[in-house]
């Protein structure tokens, strides 16, 4: 490839908008001293050693990851034989499921909150707000479209009616059928499902903060408290988030290159 | 077909929850939208129309949209093209982390910004001293065009790349043959092959922008005038609380996403048709 100025110029600004962010992040979280200087004047573990001690970072990061947790075991057992039996059996519904799935692209995160406040603050009776729980079934409808789109990429491009069909003629049922056959086909795009469901739970905020908020602190929860502060504490806290999401990003980007080979 | 009546059980759960957790809350804020002290009333959208306040907001956000959809496509298209050059396992690790990018909102966004261009930051000063700059200051509508851009980027890259495989090496050098130029090409192959695809992802940033509510919230609190900030002060804010306002405001914001994403969708179904 001829690299004119042009492209030099472009490739740069991908690499700078790529990494700068979390380099500057980075230098924080270990700067001694960062004002009024272009790079930090010393470096120091000292934050990430006062971060780590800090009993509202513990706090935070188990909150995340059993809100995490929590979320995974709902999400996927709610949608994965959902999608499966629309795909297999009832291709109408599935035109319902699609749409629904694809609604919060056109719903903005504080709109639905909203609409949560109003229906689990208690106007109805039934007060949901302040608990792990509202978030847990509140970030299903978010998630579902991340194993809608991997699972039908997959059930598309596989002869699903005939598979059924050899099964049928075997005597096989259809839950054993969808189990041995149907899932295992499947299952790369349940694997970044999972994992793209996961760095949603752990990035998302506004659910986080207008639903729950205090009374069960997240990672993003912390980082909206510590945001007035030196920017150290918040800086580590930071790196910690993007270590987590590196993982779980990298983990998704090597399923799909499996995949591609497997084509 | 000896298939199980019982499947439909396995439908059950999500379709429950996204009532429960998707559909009515949308609907609860649709029907209160159109209440007002307890009688059913457009006043809400009035109070709306003639408030310069929300007025401000809707097309500040509006302006800010359009305006961060366009640099993340303009940056995006090309980024792509180079992409398509470079090798496999480059192409794959600078997806990857397009996609943290594109996630990369928020807390953890607004403060690496502040880091770089605050009051005291590098590239204030570097931008300073250079004597590019007078004065920079992220915590405005500036900031946000730049941080916006930021994610619009990212999340361009994302979904134009795959849509580009369309142009293949073949139908290029095919062109070149025929002697066209490299302007002509898009202009007269390029772009139209791309056209369903781009307008698609320039929908998707523009939705993507409008409803940004973290990444704002965090670099400009609840001072910035954008529509998405003004819900959350409606329903949340210490000063004004008004949610029957709020879920006008909100409706409003939800019909500016949804009129785009329908005429798209209907204006490729009826040239598909045509052109079968």
């Amino acid at each position: 490839m001829r690299l004119d100025p042009l492209r030099l110029g472009l490739l740069a600004l991908l690499f700078a908008i790529l990494f700068l962010p979390i380099v500057a992040v980075g230098l924080n979280a270990f700067a001694v001293e960062w004002a009024g200087s272009v790079l930090p004047v010393g470096y120091t573990w000292a934050w990430v050693a006062q971060t780590v001690n800090d009993s509202r970072f513990a706090q935070a990061v188990g909150n995340s990851l059993i809100l995490a947790l929590g979320s995974l075991l709902a999400s996927s057992l709610t949608c994965v034989p959902a999608i499966l039996a629309a795909h297999c059996y009832y291709p109408k519904l599935d035109r319902w499921l699609g749409g629904l799935v694809v609604l919060p692209y056109a719903v903005p995160g504080i709109v639905m909150a909203l609409g949560l406040l109003k229906l689990y603050a208690g106007n109805y009776g039934i007060v949901l707000t302040g608990s792990p729980w509202l978030l847990i079934f509140g970030y299903i409808p978010l998630g579902a479209s991340l194993y809608y789109m991997p699972m039908k990429s997959s059930l598309n491009a596989m002869a699903v009616q005939d598979l059924l069909e050899a099964g049928y003629l075997l005597g096989v049922g259809d839950l054993k059928l969808q189990w041995r056959v149907i899932l295992p086909c499947v299952r790369q795009g349940v694997v970044i499902g999972l994992i793209l469901n996961f760095t949603l739970v752990i990035s998302e905020f506004v659910y986080a903060n207008l639903l729950v908020g205090g009374l069960f602190p997240t990672m993003q929860i912390l980082m909206y408290v510590l945001r007035g502060g030196s920017g150290h504490l918040l800086s580590v806290l930071i790196m910690v988030y993007f270590v987590i999401v590196l993982i779980a990003t990298t983990l998704v980007s090597l399923i799909v290159m499996r995949r591609k080979e497997a084509l | 077909m000896t298939r199980n009546r019982w499947m439909i059980l396995a439908m059950a759960p999500l379709f429950a929850v996204l009532l429960l957790f998707e559909v009515l809350p949308l609907l609860a804020v649709v029907a209160s939208s159109f209440s007002r002290g307890g009688a059913w009333s457009l006043g809400n959208y009035a109070e709306l129309i003639a408030s310069g306040y929300h007025r401000n907001a809707y097309v500040t956000s509006a302006w800010l949209s359009v305006l961060t959809t366009v640099i993340g496509m303009g940056l995006a298209l090309p980024i792509c093209r180079l992409l398509q050059r470079v090798p496999d396992g480059v192409q794959t690790m600078i997806l990857t982390y397009s996609n943290i990018g594109a996630n990369f909102t928020g807390f953890p966004l607004a403060f690496a910004f502040i880091i770089m261009f605050g009051l005291s930051g590098s590239f204030t000063l570097l931008l300073k001293a250079a004597g590019l700059i007078e004065d920079l200051n992220i915590y405005s509508i500036g900031g946000l065009v730049l941080v916006y851009s930021y994610f619009q980027i990212c999340l361009g890259i994302l979904v134009i790349f795959p849509s580009l495989s369309a142009i293949t090496v073949e139908i290029e050098e095919a062109a070149r043959l025929l002697g066209v130029s490299r302007l002509t090409f898009w202009r007269r192959i390029g772009l139209p092959i791309l056209a369903p695809s781009l307008i698609g992802a320039a929908v998707l940033l523009f939705a993507n922008a409008m409803g940004t509510y973290a990444t704002a919230f965090a670099l400009a609190g609840g001072n910035a005038t954008l529509v998405t900030i003004h819900i959350g002060e409606l329903v949340a804010g210490d000063v004004f609380s008004d949610p029957n306002l709020a879920d006008a405001l909100s409706m409003i914001l939800v019909v500016t996403l949804v009129v785009p994403i329908l005429v798209e969708q209907l204006w490729f179904k009826r040239r598909g048709r045509h052109a079968s």
